[in-house]
């Protein structure tokens, strides 16, 4: 086994550093997701003008999202459509960045297009990060370039640092003198995970 | 003789948090997974769930504010969790009670004195999905503040685990530029690494 250690320790350090900046993103974003209130007040969302605008028609297609997705192409926006909503009268979706939103709401009968974009900031931007594509509106999910690009990223970080959580327990065990302590570590560390999941699942 | 205490002090931080972390990260990335591959089938929960309804007699006393009659009636039923989406009505109160894996919708009323209690439970897939996320945080009222014990706890352990995490990110920048002549490779994936995240994190909404 001994003879794989420099590889293991090379791939350990190239993989560490090479996902070390997206562990920052997922890592500031769980800070986020939890003391939310903190970020809210400290940083509050910036609401940016309202824009009024018109469409000569409404690019209708086979369906609501490569409608919505011609209707931001005409408008200039880009991001990730997300819910669309549609009835008789209006037409409105959001369109999602990291860290920036815009609503368009267009009504149907005039063609009038209103515009609201919300500039949510760089620890917002994370924490949607965090959240993409996520469990909810599957179906959509992956509708544009950046987040079919995140799709795969974000499963890649969680491969390789699967990876880096094995190879560093097999570059630990060769060496002898942090093993007694090592051991210790992964005992606290099993205690207070089974310790944790004990009272929170039962 | 300070920087060199330093480095060998970091690396074994970097060692023995590692390994503290170990079960918790594989937590994490799993549920993780789980959480962004809905379509896996042999991770499907909703449609395994159990689902059961209980009807209890229950006396509320007079007198007490809406957190003390949430309160008396966890008492009176034995159950406990984290306390969310709570309606209060003239005759009647509504909220749920969840812990990872178990949501418990509770209908109380007053008139009757009977509280209708519909339990979800979920399977192993469902339960490690709902660990990733349960924090007690109210998308419609970020102010909430987690109301059980465990919630608070599982939240902090949360917060230690992505503090460490940042800590090892950290530290491994450290390690490597001490033998970043051996690796020099080192450089292309460290900056690979800052110009992606800089890219979706500032680059893509500017």
């Amino acid at each position: 086994m001994k003879k794989y250690y420099p590889s293991i320790r090379a791939l350990h350090l190239y993989f560490g550093l090479l996902i070390s900046p997206l562990v920052l993103i997922f890592c500031i974003s769980v800070l986020v997701l939890n003391h939310t209130d903190y970020i809210n007040n400290r940083y509050p969302i910036q609401n940016l003008p309202v824009t009024k605008t018109h469409i000569d028609k409404i690019p209708y297609d086979t369906s609501d999202l490569q409608t919505a997705k011609n209707i931001i192409k005409k408008l200039g926006v880009k991001g990730e459509i997300d819910f669309i909503f549609q009835n008789d009268s209006q037409i409105s979706f959001p369109v999602l960045l990291p860290g920036f939103t815009t609503s368009i709401k267009i009504d149907k009968q005039t063609n009038d297009v209103l515009i609201t974009r919300k500039e949510e900031g760089a620890f917002r931007a994370t924490n949607f990060l965090h959240k993409m594509p996520g469990p909810h509106n599957a179906k959509l999910r992956g509708n544009s370039f950046f987040m079919q690009n995140w799709k795969l990223l974000a499963d890649g970080v969680v491969y390789l640092l699967l990876f880096l959580s094995a190879s560093g327990i097999f570059l630990w065990y060769f060496l002898k003198v942090e093993r007694k302590l090592g051991w210790v570590s992964i005992l606290v560390g099993i205690i207070l995970f089974t310790g944790l999941l004990f009272f929170l699942l039962t | 003789m300070l920087l060199k205490k330093i480095t060998y002090t970091n690396r074994r931080l970097h060692i023995h948090i590692g390994l503290l972390l170990v079960l918790f990260i594989w937590l994490f990335s799993i549920s993780g997974l789980l959480l962004n591959h809905g379509d896996w089938k042999f991770a499907s929960f909703w449609e395994q769930r159990k689902q059961t309804k209980t009807i209890t007699s229950i006396h509320i006393p007079s007198g007490l504010d809406s957190t003390q009659i949430i309160k008396n009636i966890l008492l009176q039923l034995n159950i406990s969790g984290e306390v969310n989406n709570v309606k209060m009505n003239a005759d009647s109160v509504d909220f749920s009670v969840s812990y990872p894996g178990h949501v418990n919708n509770i209908h109380t009323d007053y008139k009757k004195s009977i509280c209708v209690q519909n339990k979800l439970s979920y399977n192993i897939w469902g339960k490690l999905r709902t660990l990733h996320t349960f924090n007690g945080a109210n998308k419609n009222n970020p102010s909430t503040t987690p109301n059980w014990l465990l919630t608070r706890v599982w939240r902090f352990s949360m917060d230690g685990v992505a503090i460490g995490l940042i800590f090892l990110s950290v530290s491994s920048w450290i390690m490597w530029y001490k033998i970043r002549k051996e690796y020099a490779w080192g450089y292309f994936a460290l900056l690979v690494g800052f110009l992606t995240a800089i890219y979706f994190v500032i680059l893509l909404r500017s």
